[in-house]
């Protein structure tokens, strides 16, 4: 009997359902009971707190949406969202183009391979705190190096306009090596075929790179950037510790005016509707990823 | 073959990749640095690169006040515990998954997977409820407890497991093992290497888990790592060598294990972005 | 007792009935090969034999113990797998001793048993490398070795020999068949291959589809195939057929009119059939003449030079000549079969085929063979 067709036999139907659902709950148990817990629970639970007007520990009132309507009009949540978006545009374009020269560079220099990717990367598996630790040293307005370079006593953290390019900065410091490992996935999935037709097309150098190897790259890219767009809009730590969402609320950010809502002002119901907005708009660009990259998949089919 | 526009491509690649790397590296250089001067020479108008006196004296004094070993240990215990229990939680359900059939399997699995597109941030709020409610705010078990569910360790535990041919679950199951024995005894030797990657890249995520610490912790004792760095500052004052000193500690645990895995950490990222490296 | 039984054995894939009722008998210390082509079900019922695939009807029965629902480690049967499927991590001995380890065995004798199986197979000198380390040939010995250990009632091969090549595959063949006279146990053995199925079995089923097409020995169903497909299954190179259309009916032969307006003689008991009715002749290779004469007349009772055939091609295989003809009306070739001691005729020629009445089959316009007739018999008979 052919292979294929013992292997398509094999997953349809093999010991009945029923022998298999018993030691199949005692697998998925543990995690299902951890996945009911930490994850669907608190889903619902951030849904009903929405509609609702509660404490951090009690719940008190249904009131329907009216935190949704409040949250329409609340300017300091649409200035949260704002520094959010504007954080995004800082760190998109960057994290993006520099991922991919490196990715280029670690590509080509294979023998320094080991020590660059190395010297990218590694960045990213520090924990955010260093990284704050040492921006703020370095942002120093009179002691900071970056300040002895560039000349002047500006104190970048506390400017309000240079608070947030400052924090932008440092978190592409901090994160690009994952963008760089994404276009290294991506790079070295492009057939060597390719590259060997536009050899003997006498294709190099730019030519080589916009004709195929960019295009090649175009779900990579398209995946990077939504992705980034979805880190960005995540972002909290970095803007809670270096700045406090300082100076005058220019780096609050939506997930600390959501914090700020809960812990500090202990107003659960109206925090809930902040992360359900939060949600819906990660929800979408998520969507967005998975289709845009599915047509390219199609398109180029 | 134009040698000339090649050449001139190699040398602006080698020059890039020179000044960059030196860019990456020049932070946490520039940390190594002040930390191993004294404290007056951070400070002091007259700049040096280099320190003009090496000393140990930043580190001694971080460790001596402030609780950095407290949260090292804390950050260790957690980060080793959420691996574990991530990894046998997250080995069982990939197994039943992929191998076993059982009603219902594609749509729990479908709603497991869903987890990927909401975010841990907007859960903080009911999580540290229910935390309040069980009565594991600021434990042990409160810390590690919500980062054990992993939809994406299991997404590529269960990928994995797909691709082994069927044949071996079947042998074994004819010499007599049931569902668990089999995983354990077949499929779990045969996935070494995926599960080491996944591991180390769990620790790492554990390791540097800031939000989710920061939320439920409430004394300094029970701090871990990337939450007790940010309270240095009151710790020290405004003291950078020792900031640094501690900065460096704190990240020396996953930086060396960095280095040690290179590329089995390079391999877990990739595996968890859902891309082949 | 390790006997076999299958009743009324269905298996249904949502609304696919791809197993359509099997009845089967294997007896204890019978050697039995399920036979036929890529698809058939045989491999299929193999494993519901097993366990590894429910049965959606009928029922099994091992040892005179209704066994449908038993778990597979406990129907008293081994496996040996297609691909082995020997565990990587694990040494040959602990391969072996896998499935003793699991039902707790006591290590001594797991250790003495996998010695005993490993002499056997001879292969006790690989007994601390890992399957990586070995040669295919030396893999397939221990997935036996593996069944073995376990004390069987029923050794179950799914396809053992086909990661193998031909010279190996031959050499397995025979240490397989004297396997089975030292252990003597029941083996139920798949195949495509017709030779091994010829040579390994007492006792071969042959499926077509999902059902069985024949059963029986290989003497029987070679030379009484039961209809179109088991004679065409059987024998290589394969039973030539042509269209033969029933002219008559004297006494214990039946007359066939061939494409080329010959008359045949073929002596088989047509009773049922009606003039005129298009039935099937077929006549293996070897049962083929070649005469010089290419005058019609007839293949068999030595009425004229036989049926006109042009020679296609000819292959020298060393023991034996092929030589492909074309005949008119025919679609194909057909394969007759010469000593290399003969003379062979050339390319382009023109021959005459010759068979004997008693050697030549007819099958109906549904595939179904005639029976013999009693002078066929007597034929054999003599022969004999």
């Amino acid at each position: 009997m052919d292979q294929s067709a013992l292997s398509v036999s094999a997953t349809v139907a093999r010991a009945s359902a029923r022998r298999e659902g018993l030691p199949a709950l005692a697998l998925l148990s543990p995690f299902l009971l951890a996945f009911l817990l930490f994850f669907l629970v608190p889903t619902v639970e951030t849904f009903w707190l929405s509609l609702t007007e509660s404490s951090l520990t009690r719940t008190n009132a249904f009131v329907g949406l009216d935190n949704y309507a409040t949250l329409l009009h609340d300017a300091s949540f649409w200035d949260a969202l704002g520094n959010t978006f504007y954080f995004a545009l800082l760190t998109v374009v960057p994290l993006t183009a520099l991922g991919l020269v490196m990715a280029l560079l670690v590509n080509r220099f294979v023998r320094a391979q080991g020590w660059l990717q190395g010297v990218f990367f590694l960045p990213f598996v520090l924990p955010i705190s260093v990284m704050t630790l040492i921006a703020d040293w370095m942002l120093q307005p009179s002691s900071g190096v970056i300040n002895h370079i560039l000349g002047g006593q500006r104190p970048w953290l506390a400017d309000p306009y240079w608070a947030l390019p400052a924090v932008a900065i440092g978190t592409v410091w901090w994160t690009v090596g994952f963008n760089m490992l994404l276009f290294l996935a991506g790079l070295r999935n492009i057939p060597a075929e390719q590259y060997e037709a536009a050899a003997l097309d006498g294709a190099r150098g730019w030519t080589l790179f916009r004709n195929i190897t960019w295009p090649a790259l175009r779900p990579v890219t398209t995946t990077c950037v939504i992705l980034q767009i979805i880190a960005s809009l995540k972002v909290f730590g970095q803007t809670y510790i270096l700045t406090s969402g300082g100076p005058f609320n220019t780096t609050r950010v939506t997930l600390h005016y959501m914090y700020e809502t809960a812990f500090t002002q202990s107003d659960a119901g109206y925090a809930a509707a902040i992360a359900m907005a939060f949600v819906a708009v990660v929800i979408l660009l998520s969507l967005l990823q998975i289709w845009v990259v599915s047509w390219l998949d199609r398109r180029d089919a | 073959m134009n040698t000339k526009s090649t050449l001139g491509w190699t040398a602006i690649g080698a020059i890039s990749a020179v000044l960059l790397a030196a860019l990456w590296a020049a932070p946490l250089l520039w940390a190594m640095s002040t930390a191993l001067r004294p404290e007056l020479e951070t400070v002091s108008s007259d700049f040096h690169w280099l320190p003009q006196t090496w000393t140990l004296d930043a580190f001694h004094k971080t460790l001596a006040a402030g609780n950095l070993l407290r949260w090292l240990f804390n950050s260790a215990l957690v980060s080793l515990a959420v691996t574990v229990v991530t990894m046998a939680v997250s080995l069982m359900a990939a197994y039943a998954f992929s191998q076993l059939r059982f009603r219902g399997r594609g749509l729990i699995f479908a709603l497991a997977m869903l987890a990927f597109l909401v975010p841990f941030e907007a859960l903080l709020v009911p999580l540290f409820r229910t935390m309040n409610a069980l009565g594991l705010i600021n434990s042990y078990a409160g810390i590690v407890l919500p980062q054990v569910v992993s939809p994406v360790v299991i997404y590529v535990f269960k990928g994995f497991f797909d691709e082994i041919p069927a044949d071996f679950r079947e042998a074994a199951t004819m010499d007599g093992a049931g569902p668990l024995r089999v995983l354990w005894s077949v499929y779990l030797p045969l996935s070494g290497n995926i599960v080491w990657a996944m591991a180390i890249v769990t620790f790492i995520a554990a390791w540097n888990n800031f939000l989710w610490p920061f939320i439920i912790v409430t004394s300094n004792d029970m701090m871990t790592v990337p939450l007790g760095l940010t309270q240095t500052y009151d710790a020290f004052g405004v003291r950078y060598a020792q900031l640094m000193a501690a900065a460096l500690l704190g990240a020396a645990p996953v930086a060396l294990a960095y280095i040690a895995f290179q590329r089995k950490v390079t391999q877990g990222f990739l595996a968890a972005s859902g891309l082949k490296g | 007792m390790a006997s076999v039984r299958l009743r009324g054995i269905q298996k249904r894939y949502g609304d696919n009935l791809v197993i359509k009722g099997i009845d089967l008998d294997v007896e204890d210390g019978q050697f039995v090969v399920f036979v036929g082509p890529s698809g058939c079900g045989k491999s299929t019922l193999l494993r519901m034999i097993a366990g590894l695939e429910d049965i959606s009807a009928g029922t099994l029965e091992l040892g005179d113990k209704p066994c449908n629902d038993v778990e597979p480690s406990r129907r008293g049967i081994a496996m040996v797998f297609q691909s082995y499927a020997l565990y990587p991590h694990m040494t040959v001995a602990e391969n072996m001793g896998f499935a003793l380890k699991l039902a707790k065995v006591p290590k001594t004798e797991i250790a003495e048993r996998v010695q005993r199986a490993a002499a056997i197979l001879q292969i006790g000198h690989l007994l601390e490398r890992k399957p990586k380390a070995l040669s295919g040939g030396q893999r397939q010995r221990v997935a036996i070795g593996r069944a073995i250990v376990r004390k069987p009632e029923v050794f179950l091969f799914d396809e053992p020999l086909s990661n193998l090549d031909a010279a190996l595959r031959a050499q397995t063949r025979v240490e397989l068949a004297h396997l089975h006279r030292e252990l003597g146990s029941t083996m139920i053995y798949v195949t495509h291959d017709q030779v091994e199925a010829m040579t390994l079995g007492q006792k071969i089923v042959v499926f077509n589809g999902g059902h069985i097409e024949q059963t029986g020995t290989p003497l029987e169903l070679y030379e009484r195939p039961a209809n179109r497909f088991v004679a065409g299954f059987l024998g290589s190179p394969r039973m030539n057929f042509m269209p033969a259309v029933l002219a008559g009916e004297e006494g214990a032969t039946a007359a066939v009119r061939l494409p080329d307006d010959s008359i045949a003689e073929v002596a088989a008991d047509v009773g049922r059939a009606r003039v005129g009715a298009v039935l099937t002749l077929g006549i293996r290779p070897e049962h083929l003449r070649l005469s010089q004469d290419a005058t019609s007349g007839g293949g068999s009772g030595g009425s004229g030079g036989g049926i006109g055939a042009t020679v296609a091609l000819v292959e020298y295989l060393g023991d034996v000549v092929l030589v492909h003809l074309q005949v008119a009306g025919v679609d194909g070739t057909l394969a007759a079969k010469v000593n290399p001691g003969a003379a062979v005729p050339a390319v382009g020629a023109r021959v005459g085929l010759q068979f004997d009445a008693g050697h030549a089959h007819l099958f109906d316009e549904a595939g179904q063979a005639f029976a013999p007739s009693r002078r066929r018999e007597a034929a054999h008979a003599a022969i004999q």
